[in-house]
């Protein structure tokens, strides 16, 4: 097994390359190109641990934290997950109702207005301890609420009976 | 499907449809469009991938002009880039160049798959016709969900189980109900009656208290005691009968509500279970029916017997003194209307203490059984310390719930001593005024009416608490009752003799939608071939098998046996025909007997130990104290893991299948151990197909061929001398593998010197 390359701070400079892609300088000036940036754990710890994959998917280097690195490093990097992971924010909660075993909602997210169907409030709507919660709509799309707490009372109204 | 037609899976946006009208080329006609959700940027917008017979047109306002157009003849590569919760189409122009041209969420990603196979197909210049019977396809399984709710049907076109028995929940349990109605209807007369008893004690204290005991009636009170005695004695006698009967009925409704629960658990394909933890689903068999149980017989008993009794006195108040029984009737108002309120607070805390609960039971079901493994890695703290993190969350919620439970109760018993003490006050002015003819006995019988009719007022009140509770849990259980279960389209169709050829034609899955698990598997083995699956872990081998054993049907492509494709052949049929060995082999709480006859129940003695001898599992059963009697636990208690594995592999002997599926049988014994179910599995396999995946290659010295899957598709496949020749992974995977074993051998020998 190799040694795994950790990126802990300023010893590389890591470059947007295009649509969620990057390119890597380590500091003993070792380059590697066209690297796609995955979070190791997407739900729990969106800026820690993030793994840089080559085009066979193999991993080259793994960020430990993102707030460590440098900031153009940073700025590129997350520019790609934001591009890779597509889990709209969801601000308010414009309807909810019960249609046929479906529970139906129709959404405000940073992305827009949306509307998506959730098969099973059980297993498809997951409310971690953090007050985030997270939706995977009946497409396996997936949605979230930053902090439940913060949402206007109309929406909190509407969610309440799912949580 | 209409030829004249595009095929299309939502209304055509605006733009699109304008581009469509107006820069189309002579001849050039649109096939198909995919209707997207997501714009370029990022945001949802409608998005159109329009195929038409030359080019690929895709209408974005974030292309230059509104859309991107390029000729079949111009795309070198398709590829789709399926990311997390959305995924991107870009072309390779034989420019070399790449673009990005569309972007989408996953709503219409199978969508996007065809279509990127279909440009490419029709570049190299196969056949547009033939291109768009795969199209048309996919289009067709996209439409094979209902309209209404979403779910996958059965067939395309057929009618959604869920939206059919749709009805009311109350209607839909009241099947359960309905045999037991001869038995609820005595009950229901016995309550009536026992209810109409009650109702004459509180006639009689008012001749006792007006008439009798002023004017010293000695006979009259022997007669009325007597009377009241009777009364009471009958009362018990309907009351404890009926109870009785009421049990009956009751244990029945739960038995039969179980039964199906469990049998439609067995039936429920294996995605169910992905998705569902086993936990919960104990948790709707034991827990829920037992609600539902005690809610019918609340539905079915208690809400006639409290309607009749609340009638009943209300008519008699109304007869006794019409002005008491207004005054009466005032605190009625506030009870419904807090009852409303508390139904709506109390209605997501019943959702919520059971997704803690079910929490719970997870943990329960996670770590009871895997109690070895718990307590092998030191972990009995950690496991008692998550049990307690989940207990204390199921505690909070229900705790909060305790607050509206106990708090409305309590409020509605303080309206209702106010409306008595409104009664006292009241009436009691009135008999020492003598106004109204109102007599002490009169007020004390009222009193007791009073007392009598908050009872139903009460129960009606909280019948919401039990109504929402009851609803929860028959939503879960519902969940079950009413879920697809596995298809089985070719029901009946028992081929006389399968001969054991496989083919996989163009096999595609994913579990979600996230990744493809497995990617154009074209595979085809003869009868009578020992066949090795290769790969490394997570490589895609298991799932090949899951598959063929049809744990997931919801495949692209075809699986055929002898010719017929497998969802076409009887399930349990196809099934018995395949003996399937684990690398975990599960045992049942069961002699070992039973666990090797479980296969074939009315199996013979001695072809049970006549397998058992096949896979080398005879002589070690001779020398358990019990013999083939030995119980055995939940995962095998007592027998060492070879041990397990050897009955395992009689189980699959028993069935004498046509086909032998081996998932890494081997991988978790000696090397001793190894050998022998070595031996027992070459006896076994002579003359039938089989598929043995293996991590160790030296089991597949018997193979005759062998297929290394990699990342879901298979890259090689050969003779283990063809494999070696191609010096490909294979090849590699040996040479690693042959390095290990050297390196163990020789630490081994020098821990020997």
């Amino acid at each position: 097994m190799n040694d795994r390359l950790y990126i802990n701070a300023d010893e590389a400079r890591i470059t947007y390359r295009g649509f969620a892609h990057v390119d890597l300088e380590m500091y003993d000036g070792r380059r590697f190109e066209d690297l796609e940036p995955r979070r190791l754990f997407p739900l729990s710890g969106l800026t820690k641990y993030i793994t840089l994959l080559d085009r066979d998917m193999k991993e080259v280097a793994l960020i430990r934290d993102l707030a460590a690195i440098l900031p153009e490093s940073r700025e590129a990097v997350e520019k790609c997950l934001d591009e890779y992971y597509m889990i709209p924010k969801i601000t308010e909660i414009l309807e909810r109702k019960e249609k046929n075993g479906l529970l139906k909602y129709r959404v405000m997210t940073n992305y827009g207005e949306r509307a998506f169907d959730v098969r099973n409030r059980h297993s498809d709507i997951k409310n971690l301890y953090d007050g985030r919660v997270l939706f995977r709509d009946s497409d396996d799309n997936r949605y979230e609420i930053p902090d439940v707490t913060k949402l206007d009372k109309k929406s909190w109204m509407k969610i309440n009976i799912d949580l | 499907m209409d030829d004249t037609k595009p095929l299309i899976n939502k209304a055509m946006p605006d733009d699109a449809r304008g581009w469509a009208e107006n820069q189309l080329c002579d001849g050039e006609t649109v096939l198909f469009a995919v209707v997207g959700d997501l714009s370029l940027f990022e945001k949802y917008a409608a998005s159109t991938l329009l195929i038409t017979s030359r080019r690929a047109v895709i209408v974005d306002e974030n292309h230059e002009n509104g859309f991107f157009s390029a000729a079949f003849s111009d795309i070198e590569k398709v590829s789709v880039k399926r990311m997390y919760g959305n995924a991107r189409m870009n072309f390779t122009m034989k420019s070399g160049e790449e673009v990005t041209v569309f972007r989408y969420t996953y709503a219409v990603a199978d969508l996007c798959d065809v279509a990127a196979a279909f440009i490419e197909a029709v570049g190299r210049g196969e056949d547009q016709g033939a291109q768009m019977e795969i199209v048309a396809s996919a289009y067709e399984k996209k439409m094979r969900v209902c309209p209404k709710c979403g779910r996958t049907l059965l067939r395309p076109g057929a009618e959604c189980i869920k939206c059919q028995s749709k009805g009311k929940i109350v209607s839909k349990l009241l099947k359960y109900v309905k045999p037991q109605f001869p038995l609820l209807l005595t009950a229901l007369l016995m309550s009536m009656a026992s209810t109409a008893l009650a109702l004459l004690p509180p006639s009689l204290t008012q001749r006792l208290v007006d008439d009798v005991l002023p004017n010293g009636k000695m006979q009259s009170l022997v007669t009325i005691v007597l009377m009241l005695f009777g009364s009471y004695v009958i009362g018990t006698l309907l009351n404890g009968f009926r109870n009785f009967i009421l049990r009956i009925s009751g244990d029945r409704i739960v038995r039969y509500l179980r039964n199906d629960v469990y049998e439609k658990a067995q039936h429920l394909p294996m995605k169910f279970y992905d998705k569902t933890s086993t936990g919960s689903v104990i948790n709707r068999i034991s827990g829920d029916t037992n609600t539902l149980q005690a809610f019918m017989l609340r539905i079915s008993q208690e809400i006639v017997v409290q309607a009749f009794m609340l009638v009943g006195i209300i008519i008699i108040m109304f007869i006794k003194d019409w002005k008491l029984s207004l005054l009466a009737l005032c605190p009625v108002p506030l009870v419904v209307l807090g009852a409303k309120y508390f139904s709506r607070r109390i209605a997501p805390f019943y959702r919520r203490i059971w997704k803690r609960w079910a929490a719970v039971s997870s943990v329960l079901t996670d770590t009871i059984p895997c109690v070895r493994v718990v307590k092998s890695f030191a972990g009995e703290e950690r496991a008692a310390n998550k049990f307690k993190k989940y207990n204390d969350e199921w505690y909070k919620v229900d705790t909060s719930s305790a607050k509206i439970t106990s708090t409305f109760p309590a409020v509605v018993s303080f309206v209702v001593t106010c409306g008595s003490l409104l009664i006292w006050g009241v009436g009691g002015s009135w008999v020492i005024k003598g106004t109204g003819g109102l007599t002490p006995g009169l007020l004390v019988a009222f009193l007791s009416y009073v007392s009598m009719f908050y009872g139903p007022v009460n129960f009606f009140a909280y019948l919401s608490d039990s109504y929402q509770g009851a609803l929860a849990s028959a939503e879960r259980v519902l969940d079950i009752l009413d879920a697809e279960p596995e298809p089985d389209f070719g029901k009946g169709n028992c081929p006389d003799k399968i001969e054991g050829k496989i083919e996989f034609r163009n096999v595609n899955f994913s579990f979600d939608r996230a990744k493809k698990t497995l990617s154009d598997i074209n595979l085809t083995i003869e009868p009578g071939d020992i066949v090795g699956i290769v790969g490394t872990t997570g490589s895609g081998k298991s799932t090949l098998i899951n598959l063929l054993m049809r744990f997931y049907d919801n495949y692209e492509g075809e699986i055929l046996l002898d010719g017929q494709n497998i969802k076409d052949i009887d399930m349990a049929y196809y099934r018995s025909k395949i003996g399937y060995v684990q690398q975990e082999p599960m045992m049942f709480s069961d002699t070992i007997f039973n666990n090797i006859a479980y296969g074939v129940p009315d199996a013979h003695v001695e072809q049970v130990i006549n397998a058992a001898d096949v896979a080398n599992a005879h002589d070690f059963i001779i020398l358990q104290p019990d013999g083939y009697d030995s119980m055995l636990g939940e995962r095998g208690v007592g027998l060492s893991g070879g041990e397990r594995q050897r009955i395992s592999i009689a189980r699959a002997v028993l069935k004498n299948p046509s086909i032998l599926v081996f998932d890494e049988a081997t991988a978790s014994v000696d090397s001793e151990t190894e050998n022998q179910i070595q031996e027992a599995i070459e006896r076994l396999i002579s003359g039938r197909t089989t598929l043995m995946i293996a991590h160790r290659l030296s089991t597949l010295r018997k193979a005759n061929k062998i297929v290394v899957v990699d990342k879901g598709r298979i890259i090689e496949c050969g003779t283990h001398d063809e494999l070696m020749e191609l010096k490909g992974k294979f090849y590699r995977l040996i040479q690693i593998q042959s390095m290990s074993e050297q390196v163990s051998k020789q630490k081994a020998e020098e821990n020997f010197e």
